[in-house]
Order: C-alpha cells, then structure tokens, then sequence
C-alpha cells in the first residue's frame, strides 16, 4: 500500500503549489477535487490496512480519517468561499491564492503526521503543521488576527519544544537496549520495552504530554486555541478543530503505547485523567459564557479533546475505542459546525452570537445543518458523537471508577446547556429584517451535506473495517494489556 | 569514540553548561532591550562551541556543519535583524516584569532546584557520565526560558525567551544525543523556519501598533 500513502501525500503537494500559479477560479474547484480524491485514497488505505496486514498500521489509518473528512469538506467548501471572501472586497487574488495554496500545504501536513511511526519524524511534521497553520491565521491581516497567529505560533512553538525534549528523552531512554544510534521508530521500542528504564519513559511521557498535549488543546495548556479558531479564516478554523487536534493526539498516542509498554497502564490513565477533566471543567464554564460563534466552536473542541482524555484515562478496551471513534466523530461534526457557522457569520456580517437570530428561516439549508451540528457536539442521539461518549462512559462504569464517569457527565451537561442554549438562541424565531432571506445550492452546500452525512452515518452504524481499525489501535495503544 | 574523548568533551560540555545557564539567569538582570538581545547572541555562541566541540571529538560532520550554521544565524543574522527591528521603537526603553528581579530569580533558582533533582534521580545510562547534570541544564534553561516568556509582558522579550528556550533544547540534544545528529539538524532547519514566521508576525505586530512592542496592548482576544 506504500504507493497509495504516497498519491495521498503527493496531491496535496502539488496542489500547494499549483493553486499558487493559476488563477483562484481554477484553483478553488482544484482543491476541491484533490480533497475528494485525497479522502477516496485515504479510505482504501484504511480498508487496506483493516482486512490485510499492509503498511501503515491500524493506528496511522485511523488517525488519516478525521484528516480526509476535514480536507474533503473544506476542499469543497473553499471554491464558495474564496469568492465569498472576495465579494466583501477585503482581500484580493493574491489573497485567494496565498489562502488555497497555504490550505492545501497544511492538508499535506496534516496528512503526513499520521503516517509517520518514526518518533523523530512525527515532531517534525508537528512542527511543520505549526508554521503553516500560523500563516493561515494571520492570513486575513487584521490586528486580531496578527495577535492571534502570534500567540499561536508562540505557545505553540514553546510547547512542541516540550515534545522536542520528549523526543530527547526517549533516545536516551532507547540509547541502553537499542544503541547509541539508533532510528528513533515507534515498534523497535514497543519491542524493547522490557529493557527501557521505566522512569526515564515516564519522564519522556510527561513531557510529550504537556508539549504535543498544548497543539491538542488540552487545559491548562489550550490558551492559544480559542483566538487562533476565532481570528483564523473560517476554513481554516475547521482544519485546525478537526485535523490538527487530532494530529496531535496521535503524536500522544504513540507516546502512551511506549509507555503502557514498559511501565502499565495507571500512569498515563492518572495523567490523561488530570488533563481530560481540567479541559471538560475549563470548557464547560467558557461555553456558557462566550459571545464569539467560533470562539465557543472553540471552547467545544477543549471540551471535546477532554472527553477523548478522559476515555484514555478510564483504560478500558470500549472506552479506549470510545475515544478513538471520538476524534473521528469530533473531526466530522466540528467541520460542519464551522463550515455552517462560516455561512451565517458571512449573512449576517457578524461573528457574535448576539448578532445572529432566526438562522434556519434566514439560511433555510446553513442554518439547520448549524443547529444539527450544535446538537452533535452537544452529544444528542442519533449523531456520531453521542455513540462515542457512551462508549466512553460504559467504559468508565464497567471499569468501577464512579466517580470519575458522573464527574464527566455532570460537566458534559453544562456544556450541553452551554451549546444547547447558543443553539436555540442562533437558529429560532424570526429572520432579522436588515438581512436577505433564502439561500442558493453551492459548493459550500455540498461541501457540509458531506459532513453531515459521516455525522450520522457514524452515529447510525459503525462500519466493520472501522471497528477493525478501532479495535487493533486500542491493542497498540494499550501495551500493557 | 575512546574514552578519553569523551570525558574530555564532556567535561567542556560541564563548563559550557554552566555558562549557558549563568546567561539565561542573568536575562533577569538585564532591563535594556540591546542587552537582552545581546546575552542571546552570547549564549547562541556557546551553543554553537558545545556542538562544534561534540562534532569534532566523535568525528560527526553534520554536526559540524551544524555548529557552523548555529554560529551564522544565531549569533550573528538574527542578533543584527533583532536590534534592526527594535532600533526606534523601545530600544532604550525600559522594560517592566510582572515581578521584581528578587523573586525572578528566586523561581527561577527553584526551577533550577527541581530541573537538577528530576535529572539526578534517572538512571541515563548513556556512556557520558554528566548525562544527568546535561539534562538538568537542558531543562533548567527551558523552565527559565519559558518564565521569562510568561514574564515581560513584551514582544521582543517574549521571542528572546522562547528563542533562549530552544537553546536549551538544542544544548540537550547536542549533548545528550550524539548519536541523533538528524534530529540535531532538523532543529536548526526549523529554528530557521520558525524565527522567519515569527519575525514575518512580529514585524506586521509592530508596524500595525506602530510606536510600542508591547503585548500588553494586545488584549482584544482575553478570556
């Protein structure tokens, strides 16, 4: 399967630097096909990987999904949005250009880090995503974007500098049993576990996780989240929720599997139960409170990145499995929230929650598909998300920690009365007299019908090759077991 | 590799470390934008001697080459490019900490205290038998780094620690990681890459609020 991970890498390359040199005209449905084709590759390589035993492993293809649904939906959504963009008349065709070239170069990242086994390898392509990802925020060249890149790219770059150290770490720890040089790779130190000192692995544990755990969001290490979402271009903001987050989870990931390996599960389970409920409590609180519709899309994905912690902290093989299927099911939702959220926000001029009212009589399609999205990432049946948090949740009951699973629910209940009530607020009632009613099929249109289709179908039926791509990952994430 | 190789660069990686640390202390002292950009540039420099010493005692050219590079960009352009970039705007300005320098310094000793203690306690059975106090060296410049970052509420202050920060880093994967000159020279490859998109930022941060470099103006986005 080697040359298909290659074509998934390579046409979003090429396309980063093509969309540079032709028009946006061209460019814009170009990045939409090559967002389209990029997720049909990505797919066979995971059906690949789930019925035979083809590189890459269960883990690297399930970590490719939440990166072809955010890149085949946004691939999509661009083509309306840069002339969108460019009817306000802010930015111009260089502007377009520099957006879908930068966008498809961050795809490419973002597809990279999930293939990558070698510990090194996956730093840099963190690091990678980071540099390209801070261009896209300040893109729109305002001050609140300027600050916003700024914060990012510091915070972020300070934490991966952790990660770095976690990297670092882990060489000296592998320096005994494996050589003074050797390729820092993901399975020859799962395979020389028994050899690892234990508290250098612990070490390089705590680092990866306040460093890769900073570009994941996790409280109290999210500070940069919540203004590079919100300054960032609309698109963009759904690459970085739904992809980049995930991203760094896999980097994490990798990181537990080493260290479940040699030293059992309850140290990391502490570790990402401190982390997963930190993040749920900041969350929940924030939500109630914000006035920005991206901002709280924001504060959701904290949220949102605690659930998957805490299923991580709670080591059970379903609720393991729950947190995986969970940044899949996070990925999905989160895009057509953000992608919906673009559309009102263009309508109605405005990006606060004050300023938008009756959305589904004013955007009939947009404003619904939004107010579906919000009642996803609130954890309603019948979509994705409310699947993956039972399985959480089963799995932190039947594994006896009580406390911890009513903890997570009663904090899951005020986010939900935090969305639910934006929501309601957004999409009922009356459409406001100063803005235009009614709404045109565009390829933004399609572009969220994707997603919301991958939001319920995930809710209604996991398919089997995913199930086999849950399970093998929840046996590579948990060594110990 | 002899033994006595060895020892004897890591007994000059003992010397240097000490003095990176005593640079990284002594951003506490400094309140002049000049200096501060100036204890960088000195503290860049022994960076680039420690690697220079590594790559030459176990014969690894990359690193060599490495060192060289080190010594171009980081102790000679970025230096220049910094003072350019502050010149007029604050460079003669005082800048404020959130804290005095008294209780700076006394986290920052703790910060030392706990990074030392931490790495005291591993068993790094690596052949380098300093490989604890580098590793205590590495994290003690990253802890400091980062405070100062956390502290000046400037912009040039805030790259300056996050710039010194990766020096620690670099510091520990010279030292500790002979045998990963890859990572090494991706590290620096990446300071490139990142300096230049933080500094792309910065100069549109400046240029848009004109007269001071004060991040402290920048609160539009809090909470």
């Amino acid at each position: 399967m080697m040359p298909l991970t290659a074509v998934v890498i390579a046409i979003p390359a090429l396309l980063a630097a093509i969309t540079l040199l032709v028009p946006s005209r061209t460019g814009g449905p170009l990045t939409a096909l090559g967002g389209l084709v990029s997720a049909g590759c990505i797919i066979a390589v995971g059906l690949g990987s789930a019925h035979g035993v083809t590189a890459p492993d269960a883990l690297s293809s399930l970590f490719l999904l939440p990166v072809a649904i955010v890149y085949s939906t946004v691939g999509l959504y661009t083509v309306w949005y840069v002339n969108a963009e460019s009817a306000e008349g802010n930015p111009g065709e260089l502007f377009r250009r520099e957006f879908l070239a930068l966008t498809n170069a961050f795809a490419c990242s973002e597809i990279i880090v999930p293939l990558l086994t070698n510990m090194a390898g996956l730093w840099v392509a963190l690091e990678a995503t980071t540099i390209i990802s801070a261009l896209l925020v300040r893109l729109q060249g305002t001050l609140a974007a300027l600050e916003a890149a700024w914060k990012y790219i510091l915070i972020a770059s300070c934490g991966l500098a952790f990660g770095l150290i976690a990297v670092i770490v882990l060489y000296v720890a592998g320096a005994g049993p494996l050589g003074e040089h050797h390729v820092p790779q993901w399975e020859a130190y799962v395979a020389a576990a028994p050899r690892l000192d234990p508290d250098v692995i612990r070490l390089a544990f705590i680092f990866a996780l306040i460093g890769f755990g900073t570009k994941m969001g996790l409280a109290p290490m999210h500070a940069w989240l919540p203004d590079a979402h919100g300054a960032g271009p609309t698109p963009t903001s759904a690459m970085l929720s739904g992809a980049l987050l995930s991203d760094a989870l896999y980097a994490i990931l990798r990181f537990a599997g080493i260290t479940n390996a040699v030293v059992g599960g309850a140290f990391t389970h502490v570790l990402f139960f401190i982390v997963g409920l930190v993040s749920l409590f900041v969350a929940a609180f924030f939500l109630l409170q914000q006035r920005d519709v991206k901002r709280m899309l924001a504060y959701s994905s904290i949220e949102h990145m605690g659930v998957v912690a805490s299923g991580l902290a709670f080591g059970a093989p379903i609720a393991i499995m729950g947190a995986l299927l969970h940044a899949v099911n996070h990925a999905a939702s989160k895009s057509l929230a953000f992608l919906a959220a673009g559309r009102l926000s263009e309508r109605y001029e405005t990006r606060e929650l004050d300023g938008i009212r009756g959305g589904v009589a004013t955007l009939p399609f947009s404003g619904t598909l939004f107010a579906l999205a919000g009642l996803s990432l609130a954890g309603l049946p019948p979509f994705g998300i409310f699947r993956s948090e039972l399985m959480i949740l089963s799995g932190g009951f039947a594994s006896g920690i009580w406390s911890a699973a009513i903890a997570i629910v009663v904090l899951l209940a005020i986010a939900f009365a935090g969305i639910a009530r934006w929501v309601h607020a957004t999409s009922a009632g009356a459409p406001r007299a100063s803005v235009p009613v009614g709404e045109r099929g565009s390829s933004a249109t399609y572009a969220m019908l994707l997603a919301l289709v991958v939001v319920v179908g995930l809710g209604l039926v996991v398919p089997a090759p995913l199930w086999t791509l849950l399970e093998r990952s929840m046996a590579l994430v948990d060594q110990s077991r | 590799m002899s033994i006595h190789h060895l020892t004897a660069s890591q007994a000059f990686a003992g010397t240097i470390a000490a003095l990176l640390l005593l640079v990284q202390l002594a951003l506490f002292r400094s309140v002049v934008l000049a200096e501060l950009i100036t204890l960088y540039a000195v503290q860049s420099f022994f960076v680039a001697v420690i690697s220079l010493a590594v790559g030459l005692s176990t014969a690894a050219w990359d690193l060599t080459a490495l060192a060289i590079l080190t010594f171009l960009f980081k102790v000679v352009a970025l230096p220049i490019y910094l003072r350019g970039l502050t010149r007029g705007i604050s460079s003669r300005v005082e800048i404020p900490s959130r804290i005095n320098v008294m209780l700076s310094l006394l986290i920052a000793a703790g910060l030392v205290g706990v990074s030392f203690l931490i790495s005291a306690q591993l068993p790094l059975k690596m052949g380098a038998f300093l490989a604890n106090a580098d590793l205590g060296t590495m994290l003690s410049i990253v802890f400091i780094g980062f405070l100062v970052a956390i502290l000046r509420p400037n912009a040039v202050t805030q790259v300056i620690g996050f710039l010194t920060l990766e020096n620690g880093v670099f510091f520990g994967a010279v030292t500790l990681t002979p045998g990963l000159p890859f990572i090494v020279g991706v590290l620096v490859l990446f300071d490139v890459l990142v300096a230049v998109v933080v500094f792309a930022v910065l100069v549109r941060v400046l240029v848009a609020l004109r007269s001071t470099a004060a991040t402290a103006q920048l609160q539009d986005l809090a909470g």
